[in-house]
């Protein structure tokens, strides 16, 4: 554990600076998003939703995968900075899940006539969000935070090889049935216009979570450092009132 | 190698000696699985054939009956710290995690050999078809299974939720396993010749042999104090 209290300004620094950048690509992508890209001719209006979805599911995997890595190193390097990296991330991720998992729904209602589908795409991505459930409930469960940061990095670590293999066996168990013919979910056109505007908001969205990335990792910090700063309190304590007694 | 191998022998007869005098866990398991055949056979409509549905009858009830098992197989080193003891002696982590696998593995497949019977016996199955295929199917899913869930056994019994974590975190890793399992079964069951499910047996053992690596790994960081 550590107790050095190392400064966080750089980090701050660094977070504000790509709060500022992700506020401008945001901003950018929304105008595109509502003035620039074309309505979509078959699906309609509802095809919007699209350039949120798809950019969430990026970040929400890409996340999963940052889970897996700086698991990894935790484990190896035992670095509490890894692990502060690694829980940012997860709930970072959850959040993103979340989002792909609220309007996947509501353009499907409109383009495949339902809400759900076990899609493969959709059936990796519930998937993807219990097991981040499950992370911060083995997280928050374990018996000591050292313990519970052990055993989310192995699920981190775990499931980071699982995923494939369910991406895998889920596509295999689809291309077993037959093919849904309304609900097939279409590739967008190719317009140029929506493709700018997707590019713009996957960029968008990848700045404005590693600006979310960096206040929690600080956060995390702060929160460790506090937690230090509460047991040295606690240790302390005891020692004073027997000191007095033999004054 | 062969130490290695010996250590984890002995791990699992420990296990398995316990379990051969106590047999709290088979027999819950058995009971509970075949409650669970019992429940399905009322509360299937009559008219739906239960020849259609038996693969995913069976390894829904292999699944809730297996994480029961599991959740136990920790419980007895929780409890008094005596996986403190067992990680004192000189046994490599390894050894521990694969003779823990093991006697799971034993336990689990036993209870199967109940439960196929009771729901051929239910639901007038035959599995008579091809019974080579079928105890490759059951066994390298069992593998898997087994494999996944000796490491979150060991990781849920040291938390405060204990057996209620299992399946949350167990469940979704297993889709994989779950579905050439259930799906390579039931194709048996109806009676596909073998060479059908060769594929799902290919990819059963592939998936056993990554959790069977990444698993052993992985114990060590979990039960290390």
């Amino acid at each position: 554990m550590d107790t050095e209290p190392q400064s966080l300004r750089g980090t701050r620094t660094a977070a504000a600076v790509l709060a500022l950048l992700a506020a401008a690509g945001v901003l950018a992508a929304l105008y595109m998003v509502f003035f620039y890209a074309p309505t979509e001719t078959s699906m309609g209006i509802v095809q919007r939703i699209f350039y949120v979805h798809v950019p969430s599911a990026w970040v929400a995997f890409m996340a999963f995968g940052i889970v897996a890595l700086c698991s990894l190193g935790y484990l190896w390097l035992r670095d509490e900075r890894l692990d502060a990296i690694a829980v940012s991330a997860a709930e970072l991720g959850t959040v993103f899940t979340t989002i792909v998992l609220l309007t996947g729904p509501l353009w499907g209602r409109i383009a495949w006539g339902a809400w759900w589908v076990w899609e493969p795409r959709l059936t990796l991505t519930l998937l993807l969000w219990f097991i981040y459930v499950g992370y911060f409930m083995l997280r928050g469960a374990a018996e000591s935070a050292e313990r519970g940061k052990r055993f989310a990095a192995v699920l981190g670590i775990v499931g980071a090889v699982d995923i494939p293999l369910i991406h895998l066996s889920v596509q295999w168990f689809r291309s077993q049935h037959p093919k849904p013919v309304i609900l097939r979910p279409e590739g967008p056109t190719a317009d140029p216009e929506i493709v700018q505007t997707l590019l713009v908001s996957l960029l968008a969205f990848t700045l404005l979570f590693f600006a979310l990335l960096l206040y929690r990792y600080g956060l995390e910090r702060l929160r460790a450092r506090v937690e230090a700063a509460r047991l040295r309190a606690a240790d302390a304590r005891p020692a004073a009132p027997i000191e007095g007694a033999f004054r | 190698m062969a130490r290695f191998l010996a250590h984890a022998a002995a791990v699992a007869a420990k296990d398995l000696r316990l379990e051969m005098r106590s047999r709290e866990r088979i027999v819950s398991m058995g009971v509970f699985a075949v409650l669970v055949a019992v429940v399905f056979s009322f509360a299937l409509d009559p008219t739906i054939r239960a020849r259609g549905i038996a693969g995913a009858m069976i390894w829904v009830t292999v699944l809730f009956a297996g994480t029961l098992g599991l959740g136990r197989s920790f419980a007895l080193e929780a409890e008094q710290d005596a996986l403190q003891g067992l990680l004192l002696s000189p046994v490599d982590r390894g050894a521990l995690f694969l003779g823990k696998f093991a006697a799971n593995l034993v336990i689990v497949l036993g209870v199967e050999l109940v439960v196929f019977p009771v729901y051929a016996l239910f639901f007038g199955l035959d599995f008579r078809g091809s019974p080579a295929a079928l105890a490759g199917v059951v066994g390298l899913a069992t593998v898997g299974f087994m494999l996944l869930g000796t490491l979150f056994a060991a990781m849920s019994a040291h938390t405060r939720l204990g057996d209620t974590l299992l399946p949350i975190l167990l469940l979704p890793l297993l889709l994989p396993v779950v579905i050439f399992a259930a799906s390579a079964t039931q194709r048996l069951l109806v009676g596909r010749p073998p060479s059908e499910v060769m594929s799902a047996v290919k990819v059963l053992a592939a998936f056993d042999l990554l959790y069977l690596l990444v698993c052993t790994w992985a114990f060590g960081h979990v039960v290390e104090e």
